[in-house]
């Protein structure tokens, strides 16, 4: 077989089979990604040894797949991965109003959006430019971690204090939702330190160490808020336009290319954060364009840093994917980059094209079951999956992550503090002073 | 502006200190946080302290158990009589009406200057994300009317409609002509929004910053505070709303250029984005040892200028034709609507 068809049939059955994936709740693309890494590793130098031109596009494939495709279960069942975390409530808002398929459309739209401004403008551009911005910008990544943070504290505003005379009294009930977001960070932080200085989970899966830790701090508590407080979701009709036009798409392109590009490009800085940024950076009066850059903002988050990767003289490693590709393969120059890019046109088509099909199957399932049992559900299936990748232990780390992600639901703060379990420890670290704090804390 | 766009302009402004690339050179990212923390604290100051403090001569607090629109009417109109009788600027506290943890009862308030009335009219019940409650949106037919002394002005169309958590203060200020001018916000942009109390503030961080660390860092403080604080009312004064610049010198808002609205989307991202472009210019020039060299102009055609004329050419192929709507804007409003929608 050509090398062509095996890279096309790779990247297609890649796509095919995250894209079903991502519509499971709390199963993480990484987590499979991760179990792929070691079975090629184990068969690597005998006779069943994966070629690169199998596994490269496959890989893409899944991680593109996801990327557009993670919308559905964030949507339709509230159990968001921290990318997709913003998609949630105007998500729900549409599927409240019956419009559940428009939402995860629209937002889909904004991946194919992403993958066009990545492949056709990102792309020719980056083997140019990339490298001169990351020569200027080394060094300098560490207040960049620290001006997000502060951005984050600073912008949340509160959500009290609606009734009563001026005064302290209005004050406090005014800040207790700030306080709780202060908590949330500060908690998650500490978590942090303890998972990245001593993790309790086991040396074999040390890569999905931190996959507990986030699924109790935002797929649980969407869940149990589902199940406790769901109401009936009603009817969803099927939309014979996303009233969405060249000037919609556009502005969700800039919005969320700006961050997703800021979340791709930076250490640490994941996707919620890049949503957030490109939330703040919308004109807030059009809800469309809102959920549509949160599409492209988490496309160029996850398929973004994963194309850094190959790059021609960047050298750059970014996200998740990125790094378990690095402990299997070293990209060669520009075959590869041109390989990426394809895979990456041709995976984004086939999985927007796999949208359509996946939301009608998950509205179906809604429509036939109530949505609290479906939420009931999709929590057992997020436990199997903690259980299953990280042994009981895991599991107790997503019940403290639980605990802290729920400060946010009961006191109505926002949810995005909970990064806080990677944020703070790495900012700590990166302008050398971690230590201070893993050995106040008795970690080190 | 937005909060980001502040944000973002304070950290770009922190970044013309060649003192502050070279503490971020060191590990330090003090100044760069100042920056950005003193580009949005004037908007901080004002949505999460200030506001809690302000006195109101009016509060109208519509009952959750029983919603009267009749209600709301009448204490508008009376706060109305009062300004009008007493001749002093009186300000009203519309109350939000929570009906459950995620529930909220809509009202707006209009003024008919011709037939002197103010009219209420209670909504749909709408969750959180302001989206109505299927069946509620006739549970209130009618809408409440109350005669009202004076007509009331506004200088720009801040819709008074009231939902989810807090609601809108209103100032009434007498005219001479016995007409009243209805001023939305009132504690927005007030004493936080002035360039004194941005020098007032870098005086007194540059005096703790001389005690802990010397002289070096205080002026080195005092600069970016009072520079990234003064870009955020600069920045404001490119809107409509304006800010009262030199309090206590000035007393009242001194009215915006009209350039733009704070909540528009492209001036929003250009000042983002351009401030994005400053920052890495700044931090080229303080990195030691670079092998790629470019000048700024070359940054800014490759930055700026291409993309922009690029994006423009793709907008108006991917338009024709078509009209494109953008739903008007308003700097109070927007700002207002900015501070309960960014959870």
């Amino acid at each position: 077989m050509s090398p062509f068809w095996i890279v096309l049939l790779s990247v297609s059955a890649g796509t095919v089979l995250s894209s079903v994936l991502a519509c499971l709740p709390g199963l993480h693309v990484y987590n499979v990604m991760g179990a792929m890494v070691l079975g090629i590793l184990a068969l690597e130098e005998t006779a069943f040894a994966i070629p690169s031109d199998v596994f490269l596009p496959a890989m893409t494939g899944m991680i593109v797949g996801w990327a557009m495709l993670n919308t559905i279960p964030a949507v339709l069942l509230g159990t968001p991965d921290e990318s997709a975390m913003f998609t949630v409530l105007p998500g729900q808002k549409y599927l409240m109003a019956g419009r559940g398929f428009e939402g995860t459309m629209i937002t889909a739209v904004g991946g194919l959006a992403g993958a066009f401004f990545l492949v056709c403008v990102v792309a020719p551009c980056a083997p140019r430019y990339l490298p001169v911005s990351q020569q200027v910008l080394k060094g300098h990544m560490h207040w960049v971690l620290w001006i997000i943070i502060t951005f984050m504290l600073m912008s949340e505003w509160p959500k009290g204090g609606n009734r009563g005379v001026a005064g302290w009294a209005k004050f406090y009930d005014a800040w207790k939702t700030l306080l709780a977001g202060l908590a949330t960070f500060f908690l998650a932080g500490m978590l942090g330190f303890i998972l990245l200085t001593r993790s309790p989970v086991s040396h074999e899966v040390a890569f999905q160490n931190i996959m507990p830790a986030f699924v109790g701090l935002f797929a649980i508590p969407w869940c149990l808020l589902n199940m406790i407080s769901a109401a009936d979701v009603p009817k969803q009709k099927p939309a014979k336009s996303l009233a969405i036009n060249g000037d919609v798409i556009l502005r969700s392109v800039w919005s969320g290319g700006l961050g997703g590009g800021i979340a791709a490009y930076f250490p640490i800085v994941t996707g919620g954060v890049g949503g957030m940024l490109a939330g703040h950076a919308t004109a807030q009066r059009d809800e469309r364009i809102f959920i549509m850059g949160q599409g492209v903002s988490k496309f160029i988050y996850y398929v973004g840093a994963f194309m850094l990767l190959f790059v021609p003289g960047l050298n750059l490693t970014r996200g998740g994917g990125a790094w378990m590709i690095k402990a299997l393969y070293t990209p060669a120059g520009k075959t590869d980059y041109y390989m990426i890019l394809g895979s990456i046109a041709v995976a984004s088509a086939i999985s927007y094209l796999m949208m359509e099909p996946l939301t009608r199957v998950v509205l179906r399932f809604i429509d036939r079951y109530n949505y609290r049992h479906v939420s009931t559900v999709a929590l057992a299936i997020i436990i199997v999956m903690v259980v299953a990748v990280t042994g009981w232990t895991g599991l107790f780390i997503a019940l403290v992550g639980t605990g802290i992600g729920l400060l946010p639901v009961l006191f109505g703060s926002r949810r995005l503090n909970s990064l806080g379990i990677l944020l703070l420890p790495i900012a700590c670290n990166m302008s050398g002073f971690g230590e201070v704090i893993t050995g106040w804390l008795g970690l080190t | 502006m937005k909060g980001f766009s502040h944000f973002m302009s304070g950290v770009a402004v922190a970044s013309f200190g060649p003192w502050a690339i070279e503490a971020a050179r060191n590990g330090n990212p003090l100044f760069f946080i100042l920056g950005g923390a003193c580009g949005i604290l004037p908007d901080t100051i004002d949505f999460k302290f200030y506001r809690f403090f302000y006195k109101h001569d009016v509060y109208v607090e519509p009952d959750p158990q029983a919603p009267d629109p009749q209600y709301v009417a009448d204490e508008v109109a009376r706060t109305i009589a009062l300004a009008v009788d007493e001749k002093r600027y009186i300000r009203l506290k519309l109350s939000s009406v929570r009906l459950g943890a995620d529930f909220w009862q809509q009202y707006a308030v209009t003024f008919d200057n011709d037939k002197l009335e103010v009219a209420v009219k209670f909504g749909p019940v709408v969750n959180t994300g302001q989206v109505p409650v299927e069946g509620t949106e006739n549970r209130y037919p009618t809408v409440a009317r109350a005669k009202i002394k004076a007509k009331v002005i506004q200088t720009y169309d801040a819709a008074l409609k009231v939902d989810i958590f807090d609601g809108p203060t209103i100032g009434f200020n007498p005219l001479p002509n016995g007409d009243l001018d209805l001023e939305f916000l009132p504690w927005h942009r007030e004493w936080s929004h002035s360039l004194t109390v941005g020098a007032i503030l870098g005086v007194l961080v540059g005096a703790v910053a001389w005690l802990a660390s010397g002289w070096a860092m205080a002026w080195q403080c005092f600069v970016t505070i009072a520079a990234c604080y003064g870009v955020h009312v600069v920045e404001d004064q490119l809107g409509h709303m304006g800010s009262n610049i030199f309090y206590p010198i000035t007393k009242l808002r001194t009215p915006g250029l009209h350039w733009m609205h704070s909540g528009d989307g492209l001036p929003n991202f250009l000042t983002v984005w351009i401030s994005c472009l400053l920052i890495f210019w700044n931090l080229y020039r303080g990195q030691p040892n670079m092998t790629y060299h470019f000048t700024f102009l070359h940054l800014m055609m490759v930055g700026l200028v291409v993309p922009g004329l690029a994006f423009g050419a793709l907008r108006w192929l991917l338009n024709r034709g078509q009209r494109v709507e953008v739903a008007a804007g308003d700097d109070a409003d927007d700002e207002w609507n900015e501070s309960k929608a960014a959870g």
